[in-house]
Order: structure tokens, then sequence, then C-alpha cells
């Protein structure tokens, strides 16, 4: 206990000294030196970005910090808020958004933040707070990283836009359309997506079927993107904080659990997981034909099967658009330089860096000023067979509708994830699957 | 007077299980000079501090603590309530801790056995005389213990994939079917568990080994004199005198062996579409920072830790006869 009084002592003082210095300290001296340490996982903070910023800022040094256990920052930051202790940046997955709205105070609330003169010559005007900013971006990603006090807890970097990519020349060989326009038109809805993957199955050899080929990566990937097509998953929006569970009545669920269980119990999946060496190397021998691809996937494909390039193209996600994935940069309220921190952060996250890190990495931004920029529409990716990638995957997000994202969801898509997994390993059927989930879900929310 | 007499039975205790083979060789062994002996009284204290500060911070104080949130709902950035014992009750009936120890024993028994009888014919290898470049080869046995489990999986998946990986790939030859490693029970615990030998095997060979090169050659000598082949050799010389290590690996092992955690985590975070290789440590992470049920982590933590306490007392039972029946001898 006096331990605790002693560090918390030690903050204050600290507090007091850094506010002196702010108050006192002029503006003539030259900058001293800043680590910005940064938690982050993937592709989310760009090599080069980061070497521009340091040409930018040569006193400021980003340390970048990436963990293997832990790779979506889900757990360190309980941690870090619970020690009143931690980095300045952390990126967080909105597959812990909802979790992360309900503790705003691990957060430093944006909205009372102010850019410094620093970035100015960068295109940053100094004095700007999180609201100035606010309407860069797409309405229901920003709403991702604002607690449910209001307060303004983290920037949007990217939204997973979901598409699907195609295999042009295995669609060719199966009789199928290539063009993507009259692809997307072969499934409006998924049952035609089904029904489409029937049909490329059958035309596919003996020895092709032995080996495993089939049309899509895994059918268990329909779940999701079906999921996020709706207004609801787990959670109905009943004016509190918490909202109030509807993961057993809601149809949304229901019906995307059914959609799978279709897909799968047609076969047109190949069960092989996703992320797994299995599925790069399938990748690579055109063991699948589809894969329901958000914007940040195509740099992995691009990355794991670089000989196939020219043969993939995007078509349009069946039954509109889709989203999977994305991420929020934050501040945590116990960061040491939170200023140098939130300048960095309105800095990489502009319009102008995000079009950058699209361009290099495919990450789709969230900065939706863009999606009228003819730098982003008239972009065209040569991997991808010249799609429009960037008039593709923004006509798909100006499709999805806000979701409310309760507190346990990451937990409840893990249960349910498992009960499909147990049909497609064909452990269980359909309905024993389900009650298994159910019931595993009800431990999961009876603590 | 009495302290001195609690000295002289210290000298003459044996240091520790292993070493008590023969106590005139013991005794003589450690007989310390006066000097050092003296200092024992002034410096003790001091000297061990070190390690108690460390492990009553970093040892004792979670464990307490650990205790101490078991009979709370804990949430560490909410509030937390009482729960009396209901963490425990809970618990022994939550058929997903069951499932975890059947998983976490046959993973260890799978892991542990095959690579302990692997592990001691490599170390015969190692000790004969006639292999070249013998610090090269015991080096190189370190190799797989140094490194990281995340590489290791990433390694052993394509070695272990359902399509295309190498296993499956000479079982096709033979015609056989594939095998789905990560979905069937057995073949996930076999797929860890070979992950768990790659990664060990190399550290209980060496142990072996300087427990092999300790064996005085008079024995091997006189046994050759009787006629024993080398195979006799290794099983009436070699292994009643390994019999000390192998009860040192073996509780080294299954202290390990209950902590299995990165490798099944790696496979698939949640252990497995039906829990399939949900280990104990990976259950208690998974109920502390997935679904955020701290106190019911910590009341599976103090399980785990009776669990460990139980088999320690087997094998303190079991040690203890082992090296009373190598004194007979």
């Amino acid at each position: 206990m006096r331990k605790k009084t002693l560090l918390k002592g030690s903050i204050a003082v600290s507090t007091v000294a850094i506010l002196a210095a702010g108050v006192l300290g002029t503006p003539a001296r030259a900058a001293d030196p800043v680590t910005i340490t940064i938690w982050t996982f993937g592709d989310v903070i760009q090599r080069q970005l980061v070497q521009e910023y340091k040409n930018l800022h040569p006193e400021i040094t980003l340390q970048i910090k990436k963990s293997d256990l832990d790779p979506l920052n889900g757990t360190n930051m309980v941690t870090a808020c619970t020690s009143k202790t931690g980095p300045d940046i952390v990126a967080v997955e909105v597959q812990y958004s909802g979790y992360w709205r309900s503790y705003p105070k691990c957060f430093t609330d944006l909205r009372k933040m102010k850019t410094s003169e620093t970035n100015v010559a960068a295109g940053i005007p100094a004095g700007k707070t999180a609201l100035d900013f606010k309407k860069n971006y797409l309405p229901w990603r920003w709403e991702q990283g604002v607690g449910y006090d209001d307060s303004v807890i983290g920037f949007p970097t990217d939204v997973g836009g979901l598409e699907v990519a195609y295999r042009v020349d295995l669609f060719k060989a199966a009789g199928l359309a290539t063009e993507r326009g009259a692809v997307g038109k072969l499934w409006p809805t998924w049952d035609k997506f089904i029904t489409t993957g029937v049909k490329y199955n059958s035309k596919l050899s003996a020895a092709d079927k032995k080996a495993g080929k089939g049309f899509l990566d895994n059918a268990g990937t329909i779940y999701a993107a079906l999921m996020n097509q709706g207004t609801e998953k787990y959670y109905k929006n009943d004016g509190t904080d918490a909202g109030k569970l509807t993961y057993d009545t809601n149809p949304q669920v229901k019906k995307a659990w059914d959609m799978t269980i279709k897909a799968t119990e047609a076969g047109i999946g190949t069960r092989i997981g996703q992320y797994t060496s299995d599925w790069n190397i399938g990748m690579n021998k055109g063991t699948f034909a589809t894969i329901l691809a958000p914007a940040w996937m195509m740099d992995y494909i691009k990355q794991q099967a670089p000989d196939t390039a020219g043969k993939w193209d995007i078509a349009d996600l069946p039954g509109g658009g889709g989203n999977q994935g994305g991420t929020q940069l934050t501040v945590p309220s116990y960061a040491q330089h939170a200023q140098e921190a939130y300048d960095f952060i309105t800095w990489y996250l502009a319009p102008e860096q995000e079009l950058k890190v699209f361009k290099t990495y495919g990450l789709f931004p969230a900065a939706s000023v863009l999606y009228n920029d003819p730098a982003l529409l008239d972009y065209k990716d040569p991997f991808f067979n010249n799609a429009p990638v960037g008039k593709i995957y923004s006509e798909g997000v100006l499709k999805v509708k806000p979701i409310f994202e309760g507190k346990l969801q990451r937990a409840i898509d893990q249960a349910i994830g498992a009960g499909l997994g147990r049909v497609a390993a064909k452990k269980m059927t359909s309905v024993k699957s389900w009650a298994q989930v159910l019931a595993d879900i009800k431990k999961v929310i009876n603590n | 007077m009495s302290q001195l007499k609690v000295k002289e039975g210290r000298r003459k205790a044996p240091l520790s299980p292993w070493k008590s083979a023969n106590p005139k060789k013991a005794a003589k062994v450690t007989k310390p000079s006066e000097g050092v002996a003296a200092l024992d009284h002034r410096f003790g204290i001091p000297m061990v501090a070190p390690f108690f500060v460390i492990f009553l911070i970093f040892g004792l104080a979670p464990v307490l603590y650990s205790i101490y949130i078991s009979f709370y709902k804990w949430d560490p950035l909410g509030g937390s309530t009482f729960n009396g014992v209901q963490n425990f009750v809970t618990l022994w009936g939550d058929s997903d801790f069951w499932l975890a120890i059947r998983n976490t024993f046959s993973i260890w028994a799978l892991s542990t056995f095959p690579q302990m009888a692997m592990a001691i014919g490599l170390a015969a290898i190692l000790r004969s005389k006639r292999l070249r470049g013998a610090s090269f080869w015991r080096t190189i046995f370190l190799v797989p213990n140094i490194t990281s489990v995340i590489a290791i999986t990433i390694v052993f998946q394509q070695l272990f994939g359902r399509d295309f990986g190498i296993i499956n790939g000479i079982l096709g030859l033979f015609g056989s079917d594939h095998i789905d490693f990560i979905e069937g029970v057995v073949p996930s615990h076999i797929q860890i568990a070979v992950m768990i030998t790659w990664r060990w095997i190399g550290y209980n060979t060496l142990i072996f080994l300087a427990s092999m090169l300790a064996i005085p050659d008079e024995l091997y000598e006189s046994a050759s004199v009787d006629g024993a082949t080398k195979w006799q050799q290794f099983i009436y010389v070699t292994l009643p005198q390994l019999k000390n290590t192998i009860t040192f690996v073996l509780v080294v092992g299954t202290i390990g062996g209950l902590q299995v955690f990165a490798e099944p985590q790696q496979l698939a975070a949640d252990g497995g579409s039906s829990k399939q290789f949900l280990t104990l440590t990976l259950f208690l992470y998974n109920q502390a920072f997935v679904n955020n049920k701290y106190g019911y982590a910590a009341a599976i933590g103090i399980a785990i830790t009776v669990i460990v306490l139980i088999i320690s007392l087997i094998n303190f039972l079991i040690t203890r006869r082992i090296s009373n029946d190598g004194s007979g001898r």
C-alpha cells in the first residue's frame, strides 16, 4: 500500500514538473529528445512513414513493440491500465473496441488534447482537438473509438472493407464469368454465392477433388461477413452503456449461423484455416478460387503468393458491403508523452498519410474525405488484374451500418467460431453444436 | 551447544537425495574447512537475502494475492465483489476444467515418456568414444531449447498441415487418408507433444549424458570381462546407474508439463473447436484475458498449484524409495 502511495506521489510530482516546464519553458529552447513508445501489431505502423516522421522530427524516437502472444494488445492494455503505467500509443483492434469503450478511464480523452505547432509545416494546424478531425473519417469507424461517456479514445487507422478476391484463371477454367462486374452479378445474395460455389466445385476433376480443392478457402468466414452486414450483433443499444444482450434472440445471428452451415454442408469451402501454412500454400496452388478479403488482406496475398500476380481480381461481396477488422490508435491515460503522441497520431492518420499507406500496404483509409479523391478512386492494383480497388472498397464500406458492440463481443464471437468449427469438422450436428455454443456463452456471461 | 549439534547434523546429512548413493563417499567430499564454516554465522543471511527478497516480491506476494482474489468476482478495471468459495464450486462443476486436466495429462504423458527413452538413447550415442565431433553434437542439441516457441509452432504447422503438411504428404504416398492433426483429440496431442519433445530433448539428453559420464569405467570393464554385450551393459549397468537422474528429469518434466501453454495457444487460441487441446494454463489464461473472469482464473491457478503439490508429493515418495534402494546396492 505504502509503495502505491509513493508511486502516486512521484507521478504527481512529475506531473507538476511537466506542467511547470510547459509554463516556464522558453519556446526558443531546442526541443528535448523524446521517445514515444508504441504497442502495435501487424502492419498498423508503417516503417516508411516512421522514417518520414523521423525526418520531420529528429528529436523524436518512435519505439515500436509487437507482442507474439498477445497480438492485438487485448491483454497487455489491461495490465497497463491496472498498474497505471504503459506506453504512449496503443493500437487497439476493433474486436476489442466494444470492451475498451466501456473503460474510457484507461485512455486520454482526445477531445481535451490540442495539437501543438510541431506539425504545422506538415499540414496539421495547431490548437485542434479530436472533434476538429472527426469530419475527416467514416462516421461509424469514428464511433468505434468513442467511449460510452462520449470521450474520444482513439483515431481510426484503416477500415477493413470486405469484398471477394477471386482467381480469374480458375473461374475461366470452370466456365464462370470472369469480368468483375459480371462476377459480382453471379452472387447478389449469399444463397447465390453458395450456388455459384457448388457449380464451380462440380467442374473440378476427380483428382482436384481428391487434392482438396474447392471454391472458397473457408466457409466459416461467411459468418463474420454476414454478421457485419446487420445493424446489431450480440447487443442491443438500449441507451445504457452496457447494452442488452441479444445473442440468443437476434435473428441476424441465426441467419448468419444457418447460412454458414448451409455453405459448409454444400462443401464450397476447403476447410483450410486462415493464416495457417496450408492456407499460404493453397493460395499459391489455386486450391481455392475465392477468399472473402478485407482490404488489408490484399497485401498478405501479395506477400504469400507473389507468383499469382495478375491472376486475382476483386468483386463485390454478396448481400452488400462488408467489414472485417480495423484499428484505432489510442493514447493511454498514463502515457508519459501524451502531447507528442497526440501530435504523432494526428499526423500519422491524416488523410494524406492514410492514402500513402493504402497505396503501399493496402490498408484501406478510414479517412472518408478521400473517398471522393481521384487519387484513391483511380488507383488500380496490377496484382489484382488492375481492379480499381480504391473505388470498389470505398463503395463497399459506405454501405456498412454502425453496429453497437458490447463488452463481451469477442468472447461470444470465439464461442460461435468454435461451434462452426465443430460442425465443419463433422464432430457435431448443427443443432447440437449451437446448443453447446449457448452453454459456452452462458458460462462466459454468468460470472 | 545445541547450535553446534545442529551444525554437526547438517554436515553429516546428504546434500540432496541424488547424492546419497554412498554415505561414506559423501561424507568425505563434504567436509568444509572450519574457516569458511565460521563465516556462515555472520554472512549467511546477507548472502541468501537477495534470493529471498526477490522471491518475496515476485514469488510469494503474487501467490498470496491470487489466493485473495480467488474469493472475489474480480475486475481489475471495474469493481470487485466478494464471492466466497463460489469460484471453486463453479470450477468443480465446470466440464472445461476436467477436460483441461485430461488434455494436460495426456500431452504430458505423450511428451515425457517417449522423450525420456529417446534422450537416454541419444545420450548413449553421445557417450560413445567412437563418435567424432562430440562437443559439436552436444552444443547443437541445445539449439531447439533456445528457439522461440512461436517459431517452432510455425515450422511444425508446416510439418503437420492437413493438406500440404510433409507428414500427411508421406502418409499419402502409402495411400493413407490425410490426418487432421488439429481437429482430432489424440492427433492434436501428438502434434503438441512432438513440439515439446523437440524443444526439450536436447536439454534432457545432456543431463543424461552428464550422469552417464559419471559412471565409473570399471563397471563397464568388469561387465565386459564377465562377457556382457554392449546392449547388456546398457541395460544392467547404465540404466540402474541413471535411476536418480531419471527421477529428476521426470520431476522437472512434470512441472513443465503442467504448464504447457504457448504451443496449444499458438495452434488455436481457444484450444480447438471442441477444446480438444485446451490445457490448464491456457484455460486459466482465457478465463482471465478473454472472458475477464480474473477471480475465476485465480481459482484455476490455485487448483493447478494443488495438483502440482500432489504430484510433487508422489514424486517425493518415489524418489525417497529409489534413493533408499540405491544406497542398498
